[in-house]
């Protein structure tokens, strides 16, 4: 039987497989994970805004952006994961509410997440294999060190595997 | 800016009574579209980790139905009436039958459904604001409704993102409607998310801060 870990918002996790990560009901927040094949070693981040300037320092780093993906990749390397074999996917970043005739910045929270994500992935030199993003569907994404799949679910709209 | 985590309880007092000026006038206003008894809890007003919002409310898998809209007025603040999918579903029903009586279709389509939907949560948010309006004086200014249907979790983190950019508090004002007294009433959940300046004229006009 794997070891399953749900990883809840803000929060990072990094496992050894054989393990499942698990995050519930990604809305405008993004689901990172990172993964080295050879090393066997995965890492999850609930991502919920994009960067942290203007947070107090004792706020959890899995929160931003800007301190998640830098910190999902030190605590794989402390469990012996290479930088150079490191892949990532990402799912999230939905918009969940549209309105018309109002000034909705904080409702377009999730498209600054996903190209705040995707601009650090790109600068740290890490591939982004795989995505699911925008959209105004929340989604429950799994991560399974067996297949390295990650899996989403998304209402009305079934299963798929990236 | 307002620390939440130094809130006292004088002035969450405060604000839960603004909650039940606000809810009173909903409940008025949605007897009469309805034109049936509504019933309501005595609202409440609590500061919730962002992080557990969702258990806050219930099961963050759960599939609900919500309603935004967002105050444009000098009381800025944004509004979420939130129901699970079946209360919705079975309060759009009544509305659509108030409306068409017997000759209601079976099946209608989803815009239809939401708009029905839009408009009683509209109603709700609307009347809920302007008594607050009212009450400070302040112009009162709603923009069009936003509808969505999901997760419990994936609707929340509109409120975890717009509270997770001051800090790790969210101040819920909180309040419970409910339709018919049958078999199977109809809950459906308020929810005032206060800006921070909102909520800073809101403490002063109130005399608490």
């Amino acid at each position: 039987m794997e070891n399953t870990y749900h990883v809840g918002m803000a929060d990072l996790v990094v496992v050894s497989a054989p393990a499942k990560l698990i995050t519930l009901g990604l809305g405008s927040c993004i689901g990172l994970v990172i993964f080295d094949p050879v090393a066997k070693i995965a890492g999850m981040a609930h991502i919920m805004l994009p960067d942290s300037r203007g947070a107090k320092s004792t706020e959890k780093v899995g929160k931003f952006a800007d301190t998640a993906v830098p910190a999902v990749i030190d605590e794989m390397i402390k469990k012996g994961a290479s930088k150079a074999r490191m892949k990532a996917k990402i799912a999230g970043g939905a918009q969940m509410f549209a309105l018309p005739d109002a000034p909705t910045d904080f409702l377009a929270v999730g498209s600054r997440n996903v190209k705040e994500t995707t601009a650090l992935l790109a600068k740290t030199g890490i591939a982004l294999v795989a995505s699911d993003t925008g959209g105004n569907k929340g989604r429950t994404v799994e991560f399974s060190t067996d297949t390295w799949m990650l899996t989403i679910k998304t209402l009305g709209k079934g299963k798929a595997d990236i | 800016m307002l620390d939440l985590s130094s809130f006292n309880n004088l002035q969450l007092d405060a604000i839960r009574e603004v909650g039940n000026i606000g809810t009173g006038n909903a409940a008025t206003a949605l007897s009469k579209l309805l034109s049936c008894m509504i019933d309501m809890d005595v609202p409440r007003a609590d500061l919730v980790s962002i992080y557990s919002l969702a258990e806050y409310y219930g099961d963050p898998d759960a599939l609900v139905a919500a309603v935004f809209v967002r105050s444009l007025g000098e009381f800025g603040c944004s509004l979420i009436f939130i129901q699970d999918e079946e209360d919705s579903a079975m309060m759009v029903n009544l509305l659509l039958k108030q409306q068409f009586g017997d000759s209601l279709p079976a099946e209608m389509p989803q815009e239809m459904l939401d708009s029905a939907l839009s408009e009683v949560g509209n109603i709700i948010l609307s009347s809920f604001l302007n008594a607050i309006n009212m009450l400070i004086g302040t112009k009162h200014q709603i923009s069009v409704p936003g509808v969505a249907h999901d997760m419990l979790a994936s609707i929340l983190e509109v409120v975890a993102s717009i509270f997770g950019q001051m800090g790790e508090m969210a101040l819920l004002v909180n309040t419970e409607l409910r339709v018919g007294d049958g078999e199977r009433s109809i809950s459906g959940n308020i929810i005032m998310l206060p800006d921070p300046e909102a909520l800073e004229l809101l403490l002063r006009k109130l005399q608490v801060l």
